[in-house]
């Protein structure tokens, strides 16, 4: 599944992202759900610094995985995994949890072959068919 | 069983009185961060921490 494919699939099943953008092991962007490409570029920023003052916070140095920041105005979260990053806000109190799963499903999607719908067979078909 | 019903309906409302009044005024804010060792932290509007986060994403949340 390509990054558009992903997004498209996080935004149908997710009801409280607003706004998600896909960056890469270096920090650029991959995608966004942003028509305006400085929006989206704004967003990444943002979820860059984000990781970098969460990594900040603790003095070992573990790479942070997911940060995330619930305000009066909305949330802003951002997942790391496998060397890509996805940052979504919501609005106010977001069901963080569930949103959590929904960036992480979007990022295990990403990379994966898109599955083949299954064609629905019926009996009377199959026993229509020809013997082979 | 009058006096009863009487005591019910004045401890829900002090129980919804309470709640409107004070519960409201619990924080709503407040960040998190997780890193790959497993472990997490939760930060409290006030912190340091808090407000250096908070100053990162208000901007992309006002956008």
């Amino acid at each position: 599944m390509d990054v558009a494919q992903a997004l498209g699939r996080l935004m149908q099943d997710s009801s409280q992202v607003e706004r998600a953008v896909v960056l890469d092991a270096d920090g650029s962007v991959l995608g966004s759900t942003l028509d305006n490409a400085a929006a989206g570029e704004l967003l990444a920023e943002a979820a860059r610094e984000l990781l970098a003052a969460a990594g900040e916070l603790r003095p070992s140095g573990d790479e942070v995985t997911r940060a995330e920041v619930e305000l009066s105005e909305g949330a802003l979260f951002v997942l790391r995994e496998g060397g890509r990053a996805i940052a979504a806000t919501t609005g106010p109190k977001p069901t963080a949890g569930l949103v959590a799963y929904d960036l992480r499903t979007c990022l295990h999607g990403l990379g994966e072959p898109e599955k083949p719908k299954r064609k629905r067979t019926t009996r009377k078909a199959k026993e229509e068919a020809p013997d082979r | 069983m009058r006096r009863l019903f009487r005591l019910v309906v004045l401890a829900a409302l002090a129980v919804w009185a309470w709640r409107l009044l004070i519960g409201r005024r619990e924080p709503q804010e407040r960040a998190g961060v997780s890193y790959a060792d497993g472990s997490s932290l939760v930060l409290e509007p006030g912190s340091p921490g808090f407000e250096r986060l908070a100053a990162v994403a208000r901007p992309a949340l006002r956008q």
